[in-house]
């Protein structure tokens, strides 16, 4: 269940005039699924052929719209990113090629270019069923089933009536897959005992909940759709920053930052 | 651009601002955590106990585990990992919590006399005084010592007894127990789980 990039920055406009104190969050992250459109319309198949699932290939696909998406942050990002991306400006090439391909490999949350630029590249292998073929990542129940990736948040879908309780998935962090996991049961370290397991709602967030373990104390969010199915999960879970803020004074570390380091 | 989870947060002296861990400034957000009221719950996976199909549950419960704290049954839904009912529910089945929380629920016995058309309200040692009663007439009338061929069989045919489907174990071995005792050879509950 992939939302369309314009989907996704036209509700991350809609939640940013709603919420003040997210708003340059959002504006921020609106712009930068914006980029990230763009870079994955630059993977369509053109006279280089379609990608193939190898970066050290597929990277020549990319680097058109790098330059330009690392423009776009050193001018518009906060100053920590915007330093960072001219610093990968002004550098040779390789410095770039080396931060994907690494981060490619070994995928980190605290790797904001990278996971920036890779995800509409492995979102579009994905969406067009070419394996990656050039990286070897651990496979597991709370692991992506296309690319070995770590969730980025979880899904509560409607199942189809008000009788009918809400199957769950989670959101691949690098390829934005979803795939079904089991409700009652941590997707860090596997938890299964109701009693270690905890579910924090606000009534602010009233499709939002932060899915915590007190095993492992670590939490990802959960986007609720069968209270609100016109959220965009990768959206809404960036507007609940408050949550996870929270979360981080309980002592609960998440499970993959998103794009805005929360 | 490497930075340690430890840096997650990160406070500058200097402007007093909360940043995350790519320099956003949260000092707003911040403010509007601090505003949340949170609840937690527990999702408690559990057997449906109304008919022989067994479907699987989910009973959400709120209470933040504090030790004077009473838990509370919120809400209760099919489990969609479950194999049988796949996350549906039939409506009585999807009424569970009202097995547990309900304003409706009685709470002191009643009866309705012969001829009456109302039920009145009478106290728990009435209650028992006049069950005890009729049970001992209706058992003395229709006792069954012997059977037609003369053996003895000890048994009372007009009592019968039937429990229902959220009884517990323990409830149906005091039951067959007692009636066992009585000589009550109709005895049927409806537990099938």
């Amino acid at each position: 269940m992939r939302e369309s990039w314009d989907r996704c920055i036209e509700r991350a406009q809609q939640l940013a005039n709603a919420d003040e104190a997210v708003r340059p969050l959002l504006a921020f992250y609106g712009a930068l699924l914006g980029l990230q459109k763009v870079l994955a319309v630059g993977l369509t198949p053109n006279r280089d052929g379609p990608p193939t699932g190898a970066l050290a290939h597929d990277i020549e696909l990319l680097r058109p719209g790098i330059a330009a998406f690392l423009g776009s942050i050193a001018t518009g990002g906060p100053e920590l990113l915007a330093t960072q991306a001219r610093k990968l400006l002004e550098g040779p090439q390789k410095e770039i090629d080396d931060l994907l391909t690494t981060c490619w490999n070994r995928p980190s949350d605290r790797q904001f270019f990278a996971k920036a630029v890779l995800q509409p590249y492995a979102r579009f292998l994905a969406e067009a069923g070419v394996m990656p073929i050039d990286r070897q990542l651990t496979m597991a129940q709370n692991r992506c089933p296309f690319c070995g990736g770590v969730p980025q948040l979880s899904i509560l879908h409607d199942a189809g009536g008000p009788l009918e309780g809400g199957g769950r998935s989670l959101l691949c962090a690098t390829c934005l897959t979803t795939w079904p996991f089991r409700r009652v049961l941590c997707a860090y370290c596997g938890q299964e005992d109701e009693h270690k397991l905890g579910y924090f709602h606000s009534p602010q967030y009233d499709h939002l909940r932060v899915d915590a373990c007190d095993t492992c104390r670590h939490y990802l969010k959960t986007i609720d759709l069968t209270r609100l199915g016109v959220a965009v999960p990768l959206v809404d879970e960036v507007a609940g920053a408050a949550l996870d803020l929270w979360a981080r004074e309980q002592g609960y570390e998440k499970i993959e930052l998103n794009l805005v380091g929360l | 651009m490497d930075i340690s989870r430890r840096a997650f947060i990160q406070t500058t002296l200097a402007g007093g601002a909360t940043l995350t861990a790519f320099g956003f400034d949260v000092t707003p957000v911040y403010a509007q955590a601090r505003t949340l009221k949170i609840a937690r719950t527990s999702e408690t996976r559990s057997t449906c106990p109304y008919c022989s199909v067994s479907c699987g549950v989910i009973i959400h419960t709120l209470g933040d585990k504090a030790k004077n704290a009473v838990a509370q049954v919120v809400h209760v839904e099919g489990d969609p990992d479950h194999p049988i009912n796949r996350g549906t529910l039939c409506p009585k089945g999807a009424s569970l919590q009202q097995d547990i929380l309900n304003d409706r629920r009685l709470l002191k016995p009643q009866v309705r006399r012969p001829g009456s058309d109302r039920w009145e309200d009478i106290s728990w040692d009435q209650a028992l005084d006049e069950i005890s009663r009729r049970v001992k007439k209706t058992r003395d009338d229709t006792f069954i010592e012997r059977d037609d061929r003369g053996r003895v069989v000890n048994r009372c045919e007009g009592i019968a007894f039937t429990g229902g489907c959220t009884d517990t174990n323990e409830f149906n071995f005091l039951v067959v127990k007692t009636m066992r005792s009585l000589g009550v050879c109709y005895l049927e509950n409806q537990a099938r789980v």
